[in-house]
This record gives C-alpha cells, structure tokens and sequence, in this order.
C-alpha cells in the first residue's frame, strides 16, 4: 500500500548513468569529471527543473560509491551554520563508506545580499575540500555566481525531448500495467515542455482516473471553469458596472494565461467593428502589462483590468444571447511545437554561421537560400550533417 | 588554384574568400593602413563599421593570418555578441581564451567581436573594462554595422575604419573571378539582376551565384530571379488580404505562420505591413488612416508585452478597412489611448 503512494518521479528515478535518458553529453562530461578529480574540486549541474540535475548528482555518487551529503539553499542562511555541517565533513571520514560527495541542492536559492557570506562560504569550501562537491541550479549565469562558476565545471542539462519523454512513458506505463494510448503520453509530453518530472506526475494522476475524459484537463478544470464564467460575463453582459474590474479576481490563472483565453475568444463573439474595438482594448491592456513588468508601475494594474474588463465588454452594440462554448489559447502550444520542428534547422544553421563567420541568427535569416546551397552532398559532408539534418533539407 | 593553401571549403564564400591582402577588392584607403599597422608586428584596437558583406570579417581573418601565420588559429578566438548569452559568456571567453600567453613572436591574441552593435549599453560598458584588463595580452577587432551604436569610450580606445557599400565594379570582379573558376557563364545581364539582387552585399552575391550555379551553370537573369524569389521571406501581403476581405481568422493564422517558420520578429513584420499600405487596392484617405494606426501600434509594440496580441489588433483594423471603414481617431482614442504617445 505505502508504495502505491510513493511518487512515480521517485520510484523510478534512474539509479545509474546507463538509467539517465536524454542527458547523455551531461553523463560523459561527468565521468570526464570524476576521472580529471581533484583538478576541479567542484561540478556545477543547471537546467530547467524537472531536467534530472538532482538524479545525476546521485548516479554520481553511486558511481564512486559515495555517501551523499545534502545541503540546501536554506541551510545556507550564514556562515556559521554552513562550517557547522560541512566543516567536519569534509574531513571526517565517512561511517558506511570510503567515499563522499557533498551536494549542495537548487543554489539559487541563496540570496546575494540577504545570505550575505553564504556564497563565499560555500566558495572557499570548494577549496578545502577532499571530496567532490555537486551544486545544482537553474540558471547559473546570475551575476551573484561569477566567483562560483569559476571554482566549477559547468555542465547545461538540457530540457529533455519530448520523443525521450513519451519513450520514458510509455515503459512505465507498461511497468505499472496501463492501458494507454500514445496520443495521450505525446499530449502529456508536449504540455510538460521537458520537464519529466512533471510528465511522471501526470501520468501518475492519469493512473487514478476513471476515464480519459476525466483526464482532459486534470486540475485544469476548475480553473476553467472559472475563466467560463468570467469570459462570459465580459462577452455576454450589456450593462457595464464598477464589479467588472473585479471580474477577473475569481479566475485562479495568472493574468498572462487571461491575456490569452480572451485573445483566443474575441473572435468568437465578436465581428468588424467590435472585434476591432475589443483588440484595441487587449492591446492597451498589453501596453500597460509591459510598463508593469518594465517599471514595476504595479498601480497600472488598475488600468491593465479595467481594459480586460469593461473595456473587452463595452466594445460590443448590444446584448449578446447564446452560449459560446470558449476555447482554450492555442498560440503557446503552437509556437513550442514550431520550435520542436525547427529544431534541425537550428542546428544545421549553427554549423553554417561556424564555418561562414557569421551569425546564427543571420544564417536562419538566410535560410531559404542557404537551403539551397546545402543540396550538394560534399557541402553536406564538409558541415558533418547528421541523417536527421538532412532529411530535414530534402523534405 | 592559388587559394590551395591548406583546406578548401566547397561553400563559395569561403571558398573566395581572400586570403592575403592583395586579393581584396575595394577598400583601398582601408586596407592600406592596416597594412601598414600588421607590418609594424603591433596593432591597437580596432573597430570595423560598415554594411554586411562589405569585407569585415575578412579583413580581420586577414590581419591575424600575417601575423601569426600559420599558427593563427592557436592565437585567434572569433565570438558573435547577438548570440552569445550576455556579456558574462563573452568575458568568460574572453578570459580563458587570454589566460594562456601567445605563441609565437607577437605579444598578443586576436578576439575578434562580431556585431558588437548588438551588445546593450551596460554589456559595452564591462566589455570595456574586460579590453582595459587584457590590453597586454589582447588586441580587440570589433565589427558593427553603424559605430553610432558603439559607445564613445570604446571608439576612443579603438582605431575606427569605417567599410563603404562596395561598388558595381569590385562585385564584379569578384563574381567573374568565381565563374570563371568554376566553369560559369554569366552574361552581363544576369550581373546586373545578381548585383540588384544583393543590395551591394558581396556574401549575398556570392550566394545567389552558387544557389543560382547549382541548377545550371549557364547563369541567365530569369534563373537569378528564380532564385531571389525562392528565397524570400513568406509575404505579408497575403496576411492583408485576408484581413481586407474579412477573414480574420486566417488571417491571424498565417500571421502567425510567417513568424514562426520564418523567424521574423513583430518590429521587422510591422515595417513590413507599413511598406505593403501603399500597394493596398484601397482608398487613398483609407491608407492615410492604416498608416497612422499601424505607427500607433508599432510604438504600442515597443511598450507593450506581447508582439502578437499587438499585431493583431492591427489586422483588426485591416478587417475594419475592408469594410470601407475604420474607427476613427475619436473612437480609437476612447478605449483608454489617449495618452499612449505621452507615455514616454
């Protein structure tokens, strides 16, 4: 029964290097790592969350035999507590096992100015260490880290493919005796953007649903119905009052995900000149929404609601009837399945701007004539592409 | 084939591109003191301002091949500033890159900064202080497109060398040159489509002629147009005239479709609806009126978040403008505009 609760994320998370999927540069330049030790005494592993940063500072360790000691960014709060629990450690011996590998968990979560010490604790650490020390963050390139980055080795987990993604899937499915199918793992795939974790937990959740039905939108549903409510109150209503600023505070989204549930409907209820007057409305709510997050003008949050609300509204001639069933913002999910398609274009684009001295972002303004250059085979070889680059070219 | 020094590229601008000094058409003023400062065994910082394809990088390969010979690329470190993530990356590079002393009789490294004009206010002024830290073991080689984007105390450390649009003539050289290494014929007609086709930009030139060469070697001016044609951007206008007909659904659609396959931003996409207005089947005055609201929009743009949900409040004007009428500034106003301009 107790394992039934355990979280999939958990249960099969890779014990190894050779159970790691999608991260295989990470893995080889780790072993490169352990085997260079102590040239650097530290290995700095960032990605997006849910990438497996945590997963493979453990393999790590299993692969030197090694203790783990954690730390996390809360523990790192001064000075004096950080020598307390490493100080010792990192000279004491370990109980079980010859071996240590001192991990300190999500370091972005230390403070520049608030922890003030912490960081430069943690650096001269590094210095006096025997064993190794595995740091994981997010984004490593924050100004507060230089000094760190140039204690460690820095190793970019990438945001995993969602074909790597489903394929995980679809083993534990099997382990777990599920019937599903593979519209639903790639659906689950795609909405989760690389985070596996994340994906293990919907598939997870979709274990204890009834139907699929149920599972169209998991969570998501409350939440729709909300946004339902508010979107027809905006579209539907003649009568503008003072409560429609507040029409949007039962809606439990963030007010970028409202942006695009009404962007994605305007024109369902609305044709010529109110869908003209109601985008007119979005785009001075958008222009407010940039002065707030540019400025941090917070008090043209008034003015950001107010166009979403009356202004959405007022920009109809008359009372609208009818149900409208609304539908979910697209745009998103189009624009994440573009870059996925684009990826080999990408790619192919970086070793053309190496070899021609110019840019990335001017070769994949180029691209179209490029492309034609590219439709010669010792071109192709000179630039050593891939199968997949070229099918991408002859498609 | 006197470029067979080592390895040969088989993509034409590689392939062509010169070597050695003598081998570089137009320019002469320029080339002419950098020599003079390569031969000295010491060079200051320098920037490279002018138009693309008009001979930068070239110049700069250049300079580091007299002098280092046949060890430059030990000595040479090239980074792109519009792709790399923020000046931390660049000084990172920069750094590990001057950590090790040059080998060789010359003092000193090359890095060799491309677009620098990409780089933001606060990135020129640390990779100022990352040149002054450096200056015994680096020399800088910065290339923009216009040094009035280059801040003044970076020029005051640099020597300045500003590269003018090459003319008809040097293009010409060089691309019969090209043909006749490679078995072209190419009739003066066909140059002259080619050369109206590249803008002046010699990269560009070289590419349509070995785009162009791949389909037949007998270059005429219809396959170069062919070609140019193949290789545009997806056109706006199609997006206008869904718009105009009330379609604004595909519209937004292949809006959408353009920017995303082929990697257009929102500001390149509003200069481009801007330049179509006048080609428009509409109304004079009709056009007076888009055009103002497209330059509304575009300052909204540049406020604003979301490129998208802006440019489609445009074609939603443009959907208004089919129907033989479009709100007028009262009413654009009314929505809470009023003072959009006086944001700034």
């Amino acid at each position: 029964m107790i394992s039934e609760n355990i979280p999939w994320s958990e249960k099969y998370r890779p014990k190894n290097f050779a159970e790691i999927k999608g991260q295989d540069a990470a893995v080889s330049k780790v072993k490169l790592f352990l085997h260079a030790f102590p040239k650097k005494k530290s290995i700095i592993f960032h990605g997006t969350p849910g990438v497996g940063k945590t997963t493979l500072a453990y393999a790590t360790a299993l692969e030197k035999d090694a203790e783990i000691l954690e730390l996390n960014a809360s523990d790192f709060r001064d000075k004096k507590k950080i020598s307390e629990i490493i100080g010792p450690a990192i000279s004491q011996k370990s109980l079980f096992k010859s071996n240590k590998i001192i991990l300190v968990d999500e370091v972005d979560g230390i403070s520049a100015r608030r922890d003030r010490g912490g960081l430069s604790e943690l650096v001269g650490l590094i210095e006096k260490s025997a064993y190794p020390i595995i740091i994981t963050a997010n984004d490593i390139w924050d100004k507060k880290f230089s000094i760190l980055r140039k204690k460690a080795e820095i190793v970019a987990l990438k945001d995993i493919d969602y074909r790597t993604v489903v394929s995980v899937l679809q083993d534990i499915a099997k382990k777990e005796a599920m019937i599903i199918s593979v519209d639903v793992l790639t659906s689950i795939a795609v909405r989760t953007k690389g985070d596996l974790r994340a994906a293990l937990n919907d598939l997870q959740m979709y274990s204890k649903l009834e139907s699929i039905d149920a599972f169209g939108d998991m969570g998501e549903r409350n939440r729709e119905q909300t946004i339902f409510q508010a979107l027809q109150y905006v579209f539907k209503n003649s009568k503008i009052d003072q409560s429609m600023i507040k029409v949007y505070d039962e809606v439990n989204m963030s007010v970028d995900q409202i942006f695009l549930w009404i962007e994605e409907n305007i024109p369902l209820e609305y044709k010529g000149e109110e869908l003209a007057k109601a985008y007119d409305a979005l785009s001075m709510a958008d222009v407010f929404r940039g002065r707030i997050y540019r400025k941090q003008h917070w008090r043209f949050m008034i003015y950001q609601y107010f166009l979403l609300g009356s202004g959405i509204a007022a920009a109809k001639n008359g009372v609208k009837g009818g149900f409208t069933s609304y539908k979910k913002p697209s745009r998103i999910l189009k624009i994440w399945l573009n870059n996925q398609r684009t990826a080999k274009k990408k790619s192919i684009c970086q070793k053309y701007s190496k070899l021609c001295h110019i840019s990335l972002k001017q070769a994949m303004r180029d691209f179209m004539l490029i492309k034609i250059i590219l439709n010669n085979s010792k071109i192709r070889e000179e630039l050593k592409l891939n199968d997949d680059e070229i099918t991408y070219l002859d498609k | 084939m006197s470029m067979s020094e080592h390895y040969n590229s088989e993509v034409w601008t590689e392939k062509y591109r010169p070597k050695k000094f003598n081998e570089v058409v137009g320019q002469e003023e320029i080339l002419k003191r950098v020599k003079a400062l390569v031969n000295s065994f010491n060079i200051p910082h320098l920037l490279f301002a002018g138009p693309a394809g008009t001979g930068k990088s070239t110049l700069a390969l250049i300079v580091v091949k007299e002098l280092f010979g046949v060890s430059w690329r030990d000595n040479y470190l090239e980074l792109n500033a519009s792709d790399e993530r923020g000046i931390d990356v660049v000084r990172q590079k920069v750094k590990d890159f001057a950590r090790t002393r040059a080998l060789g009789d010359v003092p000193f490294k090359v890095i060799f900064l491309d677009e620098a004009d990409a780089l933001t206010r606060e990135a020129q002024q640390a990779l100022r202080r990352t040149m002054e830290n450096y200056t015994s073991t680096c020399r800088f080689i910065l290339s923009c497109n216009y040094s009035s984007k280059i801040l003044d105390p970076i020029q005051s450390r640099t020597v300045v060398f500003r590269f003018q649009l090459l003319e008809k003539k040097d293009i010409k050289r060089r691309i019969d040159l090209i043909s006749e290494m490679e078995g072209l014929t190419i009739s003066a007609d066909a140059f002259d489509a080619l050369y109206e086709a590249s803008e002046g930009d010699c990269r560009r030139a070289i590419n349509l002629l070995q785009a162009t060469a791949s389909i037949s070697p007998n270059v005429t001016p219809d396959l170069i147009n062919t070609i140019v044609s193949k290789a545009r951007p997806r056109d706006v206008r199609v997006v206008l005239d869904y718009a105009l007909s009330g379609d604004f659904i595909s519209s937004k659609e292949k809006l959408l479709d353009i920017m995303l396959k082929d990697s257009i931003s929102g500001s390149d996409i509003i200069k481009a609806i801007q330049k179509e207005i006048w080609n428009l089947n509409i109304d004079n005055t009709l056009k007076v009126k888009l055009t103002e609201k497209t330059g509304e929009i575009e300052f909204r743009l540049v406020e604003g978040s979301d490129e998208f949900i802006q440019l489609e409040s445009l074609i939603a004007g443009f959907v208004l403008a089919g129907e033989g009428k479009i709100l007028d500034d009262g009413e654009v106003r009314s929505i809470g505009g009023a003072k959009v301009s006086g944001g700034y």
